[in-house]
């Protein structure tokens, strides 16, 4: 391609055009785009579900667009009118966010062949959950050689500067905190007793991770032992073969729920609910419950298996009874307070 | 050439040369610049109600104001550094034969060809506990136990300093260069040693290549978002990361805007104490 000054200057006026009049910008048949995470997410996605949903719907184009729940939020609120993205993932935190801002579409449960199917804890009219994270201990079996049980371990005076956890930026250190909080007496209303309990960590903390993903990065440099961890960003340390374990502490392991929502004002509003009863359907959760991505179904159609139900749960009932879910609304209203708390208080 | 204009002074420039350069700035710097401006004027998240109360709070919070103080004392860490090791090498340069030039250059330059994020890590691997250097310190016996570098303001530093080493290297390279060698053994003639040399001819006629290296790698140390995080882990706390958390994971876009305009300020603040400094030095080195 050429560049000369008079299409650069078309370029400009069409780039300004387009920020002045949304309507202009796309054609209609611009193809689906699906915010997914990045990752383990995106690979998992890009394997099994948009394979799954271009066979049953003739090849329809479809476009990854892979990035954290709050960056799809900023997204689509810069541009609510026509927004660049028709399917948004959200952790349950964020998807709150998503849907007080009215950026979700009410899901057409009456339509949805596989809605019934899903637990009750999955059956979110706004947007269903297709997927589970869990949350729970993990630890490297080479140095600590016998498993941890409880999130009180991480204080044992053995693992002094060998602990990691991340800030509360992410889903995983904020539920992390609620549930360190439950344990010594608080709750989703009052987390005190939890930072209490994280002041008293602080001998044992090697690292405070700027994210989830930094955490993978220090396990491989042996510069932390032992962290509150997510079971599927484990499972792909492991299958790289470093040597990394996972156990749901006896309190309960967290579970957040992944919801997946149509945007508002989408222009494929139909191929969206496709995309997402693929994602619910018992044949794509059943693949991706298998290794390598072992992520943990919420269509009670699909029966648990493999390493899912030698760690987690064998079935449904058992599922309900080790998980613990948080209540997200009531953590969403205080989050921004703890985030300027630990900011403060979290010094090592 | 008879036929050029004589009334045009040689001195004068078409404007409209750079008019298409201007349009760009106005589209994507100037507006966006001013939007984020409007959005930093109103007091609640939703963007409804006009007032100062998102300055007012940063402001008035020693929090804030203390991050604010510790990225801007980063940046002066981080450019001490860039200078102190720049300069020699710099100076290096201008005195070998062009094969090792090529080699210095060649040194200089290679880590602006690769990626920050791999700098990054490979700064994780290095600073680790199980890391290089604590890997080398135990084996000589120097240390029992491996020494806390990850994650600290030291390795936060030095990890900067080196992502941004070209920044400095370049322009003194450049200023070093314009200096006749012949000053140099003309100050010697005159019975100065070399340490004299050094600070009275060297030193203050490269002042101009100090400043620009100065601002540069001050400008791109305060707002390296990725080597702060990952060095600095997530409980030091930054203004890109302190704006980061604003934005996306609290959705405060107001007060974000807020920030964003007061980093701005203050990064703008201690950029013009330079350019004064490098006006003084101009002076200085003309004398």
């Amino acid at each position: 391609m050429i560049l000369n000054r008079r299409s650069l200057m078309t370029t400009a006026l069409t780039l300004g055009a387009m920020k002045a009049f949304p309507g202009l910008s796309y054609a209609q048949a611009r193809p689906l785009v699906f915010a997914t995470f990045t990752g383990s997410w995106e690979e998992a996605h890009k394997a099994v579900l948009v394979p799954a949903f271009r066979k049953a719907n003739a090849d329809a184009a479809i476009v990854l667009d892979p990035m954290l729940s709050v960056d799809q939020i900023a997204k689509v609120n810069a541009a609510k009118a026509n927004p660049p993205i028709d399917v948004m993932l959200h952790d349950p935190g964020p998807a709150l966010v998503a849907i007080g801002q009215d950026l979700a579409e009410p899901y057409p449960v009456e339509k949805s062949a596989y809605y019934k199917d899903l637990i009750a804890e999955a059956q979110e009219p706004m947007g269903p959950a297709p997927f589970f994270q869990v949350v729970g201990l993990t630890y490297n079996p080479e140095a600590i050689k016998t498993p941890p049980t409880s999130w009180a371990d991480l204080w044992k005076p053995e693992f002094k500067g060998r602990v990691g956890i991340t800030n509360l930026n992410s889903t995983l250190g904020t539920g992390w905190l609620v549930e360190i909080a439950k344990m010594r007496g608080g709750s989703e209303a009052n987390v005190d007793p939890g930072f209490k309990a994280l002041e008293e960590l602080k001998p044992n903390l090697a690292a405070v991770a700027a994210n989830p993903g930094a955490l993978a990065t220090l396990f491989q440099q042996g510069q932390i032992d032992i962290s509150p961890g997510n079971f599927n960003a484990i499972q792909i340390l492991k299958a790289r073969g470093v040597p990394v374990e996972f156990v749901a502490p006896k309190e309960g392991a967290i579970a957040f729920k992944t919801t997946i929502h149509i945007v508002k004002n989408s222009p494929n509003r139909e191929l969206a609910f496709r995309l997402i009863e693929a994602s619910l359907s018992p044949e794509v959760q059943t693949t991706l419950m298998n290794p390598p991505y072992l992520i943990v179904p919420t269509n009670s159609k699909v029966a648990m298996g493999g390493e899912i139900a030698r760690v987690l749960a064998k079935d449904t009932a058992e599922l309900k009874q080790k998980f613990v879910f948080q209540d997200w609304k009531k953590i969403n209203e205080q989050r921004s307070a703890w985030i300027e708390r630990f900011n403060r208080e979290i010094k090592i | 050439m008879g036929a050029a204009p004589a009334s045009r002074d040689v001195t004068s420039y078409g404007m409209g040369l750079a008019a298409p350069l201007a349009l760009f700035f106005l589209v994507f710097f100037v507006a966006p610049l001013l939007q984020l401006l409007w959005l930093s004027l109103h007091n609640d998240t939703a963007g409804l109600h006009w007032g100062l109360g998102q300055y007012l709070h940063f402001l008035s919070d020693p929090f804030s104001l203390s991050v604010l103080g510790s990225t801007l004392l980063l940046g002066a860490e981080v450019t001490a550094v860039c200078l102190v090791l720049g300069f020699p090498i710099a100076w290096l340069y201008q005195r070998v034969g062009p094969r090792l030039q090529t080699i210095i250059i060649l040194i200089v330059l290679l880590p602006l060809l690769t990626s920050v994020v791999v700098r990054t890590f490979a700064w994780i691997v290095i600073l680790g506990r199980q890391g290089i250097i604590n890997a080398t310190l135990q084996s000589l016996g120097i240390i029992d136990t491996p020494l806390k570098l990850l994650y600290t303001q030291f390795g936060v530093v030095i990890a900067l300093a080196q992502v941004q080493m070209p920044l400095m290297t370049l322009p003194l390279i450049t200023a070093l260069g314009r200096i006749d060698p012949n000053l140099d053994d003309a100050s010697c003639s005159l019975g100065a040693g070399s340490w004299r040399t050094f600070f009275r001819v060297v030193l203050p006629l490269s002042l101009p290549g100090v400043i620009a290296g100065c601002t540069l790698t001050y400008a791109a140390a305060i707002t390296a978002f990725i080597t702060q995080s990952l060095i600095g882990g997530g409980q030091m706390l930054f203004m890109p990361m302190y704006l980061y958390q604003q934005a996306s994971t609290l959705q405060n876009w107001p007060f974000a805007s807020a920030i964003s305009i007061i980093f701005l300020l203050a990064v703008l603040a201690v950029v013009s104490v330079f350019t004064t400094l490098g006006r003084l030095s101009r002076g200085y080195g003309g004398a």
